[in-house]
């Protein structure tokens, strides 16, 4: 129940539903089930395997494999702690509604009530002010994160293991609700009919493989954190297994809560599902609270309590994505969890705070796409890369094994050395010139240059630059 | 209007793959604790 509660979290009910309704609805689900067997639960093997083998965060685990490959385990930390950074935004608007849930604040207009929380500017190039509300939650947020962190992710992991059952019921229920709308019929059609011609669009293929790495936790190095953390005799490939489909059909669930609801929104308003003129990351700031509207009974009851769900969701999965980062710096220059866990929850907040702004929306969105997209991806052929060439991946294979009731064959050995690298360089290849030829959403130049390009190259560097510190030292 | 038979196709499938294989391996899971 612990390993299915650190990976399920608001990579499931917030990115899953739109990046879903973004790229086609039931167009995006086929592309979404290949990525998960072809790559997603080869690639948890694999983490798993490498982290229990190594028994050490992502740094010390690929200096294992061979010293020059530091700088990957440094980067694979170093993409989820930036993903926190804006994740946490997320969790402090949940923590905003929670606190809405109790009078349902945001009325009978939720899209509309949703911008005038953030004070959206409507464009990343006005930066506008920050938003007290998203602040206050901000702080809540970044101090349960210490906290947790500090003392000690087993102690908390027991309690959320208790909790992860109850957002799941309250998804049932709100699914339920949602189901017995009228013109719930036409979103879970969107949602659940292929759209073939939409399998040619390299991006939405693209989508699914980055939607399954971010929900997952894999190539971001939380898993090989995770693993390390196993006990010697636990069951690799079943735990791989258990976590990716519990992930995914929280995922799948949450699809169906959201998308019943859209319908209801887009025959309420006369139009067709794909007019309704939301998506993106406000599409489930709409939809639930819409849903947790139209609750027969105890509207606030239950909306409380969901968001509070929403939190013990998010909170685990937040702390994860830090962890390998305070790992990393405790393991590689033995500064105290403590001091490591307060200087990043600090440098956190601070760099959390411009997804606060009037256009943090809109920077926050840029950010997701390209550090999704690209940078969890690159990490996952980078992975396979060095894992399954520059390391003999049988001994991997035999490892996990030895552990494991259900044994792995050859098999995986070609997807993780030939069909995943392969695939994914390509998508790569092609979405690079895609996104040159068209930038993300037509936003100029300079905003995909700095929310975009700009993460990616310093996160590249940094773990170049992370590596190389250690062999200053050393040299002294 | 119902749903289309392939979004029917799409229901059952991605149920039975995820729910029944979740069932599955848990399952797995449980026994394998019980017979230690």
């Amino acid at each position: 129940m612990a390993a299915i509660g650190s990976a399920v979290g608001l990579g499931n009910v917030w990115r899953f539903p739109y990046v879903c309704y973004e790229n086609g609805g039931g167009a995006f689900l086929i592309p979404y089930f290949v990525a998960l067997f072809t790559a997603g639960i080869p690639l948890m093997i694999l983490e798993f395997s490498v982290g229990h083998w190594a028994r050490n965060a992502p740094p010390k685990a690929f200096k294992k494999i061979g010293r020059k490959w530091e700088w990957a385990g440094w980067w694979a930390v170093l993409v989820p702690f930036v993903i926190a950074l804006y994740y946490v935004v997320v969790m402090a608007w949940c923590f905003s509604y929670m606190i809405y849930s109790l009078d349902l604040r945001w009325g009978s207009q939720a899209d509309v009530f949703f911008k005038n929380f953030l004070g959206d500017t409507g464009t990343p190039e006005v930066f506008g002010s920050i938003s007290i509300p998203v602040v206050l939650g901000l702080i809540v947020i970044w101090l349960c994160v210490f906290i947790i962190l500090y003392k000690g992710v087993h102690r908390i992991g027991k309690i959320v293991a208790i909790t992860v059952p109850i957002p799941t019921i309250l998804l049932i229920i709100l699914t339920i609700r949602g189901l017995t709308l009228p013109g719930a019929i036409e979103g879970i059609s969107y949602y659940l009919t292929p759209n073939f011609s939409r399998l040619t669009d390299v991006n939405v293929w693209l989508a699914a493989y980055a939607q399954v790495f971010f929900s997952l936790g894999v190539a971001q190095g939380i898993m090989i954190t995770y693993a390390s953390f196993l006990k010697k005799k636990s069951d690799i490939t079943n735990n791989a297994f258990i976590i990716s489909l519990a992930d995914a059909g929280t995922s799948f669930l949450a699809g169906f809560t959201v998308f019943s609801v859209v319908g209801y929104l887009a025959a309420s308003q006369g139009v067709g599902v794909t007019e309704l003129g939301i998506g993106g990351p406000t599409l489930t700031f709409i939809t639930y609270p819409t849903a947790i509207s139209l609750l027969p009974v105890a509207a606030s009851f239950f909306g409380m309590i969901f968001y509070v769900a929403l939190l013990t969701f998010g909170i685990d999965s937040a702390f994860s994505m830090v962890e390998p980062m305070v790992s990393g710096l405790h393991g590689k220059w033995k500064i105290t969890k403590a001091k490591a866990t307060g200087i990043m929850c600090i440098i956190g907040f601070f760099i959390s705070l411009v997804f606060a702004s009037g256009s943090g929306l809109h920077w926050l969105d840029i950010v997701d796409h390209f550090i999704a997209n690209f940078g969890l991806v690159m990490i996952g052929l980078v992975e396979c890369l060095i894992l399954g060439w520059m390391y003999t991946l049988s001994k991997l294979r035999e490892h996990a094994n030895e552990t494991s009731e259900i044994q792995i064959g050859r098999w995986w050995d070609y997807l993780i050395k030939y069909v995943i690298p392969f695939v994914l360089f390509l998508l790569l290849a092609i979405a690079i010139i895609d996104n040159i030829i068209n930038p993300y959403l037509g936003y100029p130049w300079w905003v995909i240059v700095l929310g975009g390009v700009t993460p990616c190259l310093a996160i590249f560097l940094l773990s170049f630059v992370f590596m190389k510190i250690k062999k200053h030292t050393e040299a002294t | 209007m119902g749903l289309p038979l392939s979004a029917i196709a799409m229901l059952i499938f991605g149920s039975v793959i995820l729910y029944g294989g979740l069932a599955y391996f848990l399952y797995k899971a449980f026994r394998r604790e019980k017979n230690r």
